[in-house]
């Protein structure tokens, strides 16, 4: 007898599917359950061997993180630095990005490639020349400087991805206005920039937190007034280890925050990007 | 309503040239149509006139006042795009009242002139909706709408119908009429269908690789087509072309080749006469032309029989494939008429109606 009805491998197909996502869900959510919790975990709880999942919580390693070890100044200058590198990384990048979307001039497409030549040379050895740079130009160990260095390194990603989604809003809704009285900057701020703020604001979040995460380059151009990662570079990892899960916990937190609010125009940001 | 003179307008795109050496006068309150294929220069003429692209060479006037390298916001010229182009972030009265709003006219008029344009478009009561939750249709009619609530002087349409329906362009393309007679605005419109251009335009001019063809009325163009481009590409179906020779005998011209022999009226005579003394023509018939029966036209038709090939039965017209030595005759004959593949008919040329074309320039003798 022949059963009619959908064909095994049709019914298996989602099942493995959802197999697959459930294993790379657990293999990212897993290390951050555990930082959360060893970040509040009472010391003893922590020390406790054969207690996996600790049972009393404490805020006192946040506490001493930071005001003992001052990681609300590191903090605060985190913010600076990555709110500084947002704004200026799109005001160089959106005009170029806009650019390389509208208008056809000769190198076009080697300039696109060109842009992303500084990736092409690793951090460490541009690190220590950059270093000498600023020192003589005294931006060194200031929150200008590091969000300058910052800026040069989101900027590639902020003109390719700015282009892209500015080349997804149609040149007509921008033509129609300059049809009907506007010129092409009034056109640019009036029609297409709030079409294309969604993803905008995606990207400006995205290079927020490259600069928020960044470690190395902060580490080395600044002494005294330190980003977060930089800062608890120095302090947490001579710390005990529930302290460098307290800092963990809280370096994760805003990208988590972000990622989570604006996870919808992320993936459109990329897939314009992509094509 | 504006006079619109183009003095040799050229345009290169790198190497290409896009628009070659354009001289064009449109009358003010005339409706225009710049018709050719895709690819003729018709749309970058257009975006010239506009401002939207800069001019290689050549001049642009308004009635007396040049325009050439104004910036399109300066020429107080209105538009209607392809993909309509309202703005999608706004509502439909907000889309409408934008040029208005830009230029600083108090908020009554722009109440009163919203609601006129949407009462003439028939829109009031989409006013308020995001184009996001209109139809295609009523999209057009918003572009329209925004396009001449400023009362231009210089109306542009870049083929505004060719995203509707075939039942809704045939009722816009009388309605877009209708409007442009209404509020008398000088209008230039393209197209690449030439059913738009020649039911809407007062005069059609022609364009291909650039170039300027022809600029007439559709009848001008349809029955004295300048060149064998123009002749084939109005027209549906095609025109048929015969590569013919030019034999003398005795006091009469024929035109002949394999199979055919078509002798020339008097009134086309004078005309060979001037001519080199070249032997090798494209004669031009219409497949209207051809007749199946004798319509009271006997001594100016000329007879020619052929084995039917095949027949495309539209039911509103018949159209015959004949096959004969020199190839393929095309003949629209009435929806009613019987016709066997594989049997032999007799068909009529319709004398009066032939056209004779220079083989290698391709220029209209008559």
């Amino acid at each position: 007898m022949i059963k009619k009805g959908i064909p095994l491998s049709l019914k298996i197909r989602p099942l493995i599917t959802t197999i697959i996502i459930i294993i790379i869900v657990i293999w990212f959510i897993t290390p951050l359950i555990l930082i959360t919790l060893s970040a509040f975990a009472a010391p003893k709880d922590y020390y406790q061997i054969d207690k996996v999942i600790p049972t009393h919580f404490t805020l006192n390693q946040f506490k001493s993180l930071f005001f003992g070890l001052q990681a609300w100044k590191a903090i605060v200058n985190s913010l600076k630095v990555a709110g500084l590198t947002m704004w200026l990384s799109f005001l160089i990048g959106l005009p170029a990005g806009y650019a390389l979307s509208r208008y056809i001039f000769p190198g076009k497409n080697f300039l696109k490639l060109f842009i992303l030549a500084t990736r092409m040379f690793p951090l460490m050895v541009l690190a220590i020349p950059l270093l000498i740079i600023f020192m003589r130009i005294g931006v060194s160990d200031t929150v200008w400087g590091t969000s300058l260095a910052h800026t040069a390194m989101v900027l590639p990603m902020i003109i390719l991805i700015s282009s892209s989604i500015i080349s997804s809003v149609s040149v007509e809704y921008e033509e129609a206005a300059m049809i009907f009285g506007l010129s092409r900057t009034q056109a640019f701020f009036r029609v297409t920039l709030p079409l294309a703020l969604p993803g905008l604001a995606a990207s400006a979040i995205f290079a927020f937190i490259i600069s928020w995460n960044e470690v190395f380059v902060s580490t080395i151009l600044t002494l005294t007034n330190r980003t977060l990662p930089a800062h608890i570079l120095k302090t947490a990892m001579a710390s005990p280890d529930y302290f460098k899960f307290t800092a963990g916990f809280i370096m994760a937190l805003p990208a988590m925050i972000f990622i989570f609010f604006v996870r919808k125009h992320l993936v459109t940001m990329w897939g314009i990007a992509l094509k | 309503m504006v006079k619109v003179k183009i003095i040799s307008l050229d345009k290169y795109f790198d190497k290409v040239r896009a628009v070659n050496n354009i001289n064009l006068e449109i009358n003010p309150g005339e409706f225009i149509v710049l018709l050719g294929p895709s690819g003729c220069g018709k749309t970058t003429l257009l975006r010239c006139i506009s401002g939207l692209e800069t001019v290689t060479s050549g001049k642009i006037f308004f009635d007396e006042e040049e325009v050439t390298h104004l910036p399109p916001k300066s020429r107080n010229v209105s538009m209607v795009f392809q993909s309509y182009a309202i703005w999608p972030h706004m509502t439909v009265n907000s889309n409408i009242g934008f040029p208005l709003r830009i230029k600083k006219y108090p908020s009554q008029e722009i109440e009163r002139r919203i609601r006129w344009v949407a009462e003439l478009l028939r829109i009031d009561n989409l006013l308020d909706r995001y184009p996001g939750q209109l139809s295609g249709g009523q999209r057009q009619r918003v572009a329209v709408a925004r396009a001449i609530v400023m009362e231009p002087r210089l109306l542009l349409m870049d083929e505004p119908l060719s995203n509707l329906d075939a039942l809704l362009r045939v009722r816009m393309r009388a309605e877009i009429r209708k409007l442009q007679e209404n509020i008398k605005v000088t209008t230039i419109y393209v197209t690449h269908d030439q059913v738009e251009a020649m039911t809407m335009g007062d005069r059609i001019a022609v364009l291909n690789q650039g170039i300027l063809q022809q600029l007439g009325s559709s009848e001008e163009i349809y029955h004295h087509p300048v060149n064998n481009f123009v002749a084939g590409f109005i027209g549906s179906p095609q025109m048929n072309f015969i590569e013919v020779k030019i034999v003398k005998q005795d006091k009469n011209l024929f035109l002949k080749t394999k199979g055919l022999e078509v002798p020339l009226l008097d009134e086309f005579k004078e005309a060979i006469y001037k001519l080199s003394d070249k032997t090798d023509y494209i004669l031009g018939i219409r497949p209207e032309h051809i007749y199946i029966t004798n319509q009271e036209q006997k001594d100016k038709t000329y007879p020619i029989k052929g084995k039917v090939y095949f027949a495309e039965l539209l039911r509103s017209d018949t159209v015959i494939h004949l096959e004969k030595e020199f190839g393929f005759l095309l003949i629209k004959a009435p929806g009613d008429l019987k016709v066997e593949e594989g049997k032999d008919i007799e068909v009529l040329f319709d004398l009066l109606r032939i056209h004779l074309f220079d083989k290698d320039t391709g220029k209209a003798i008559f």
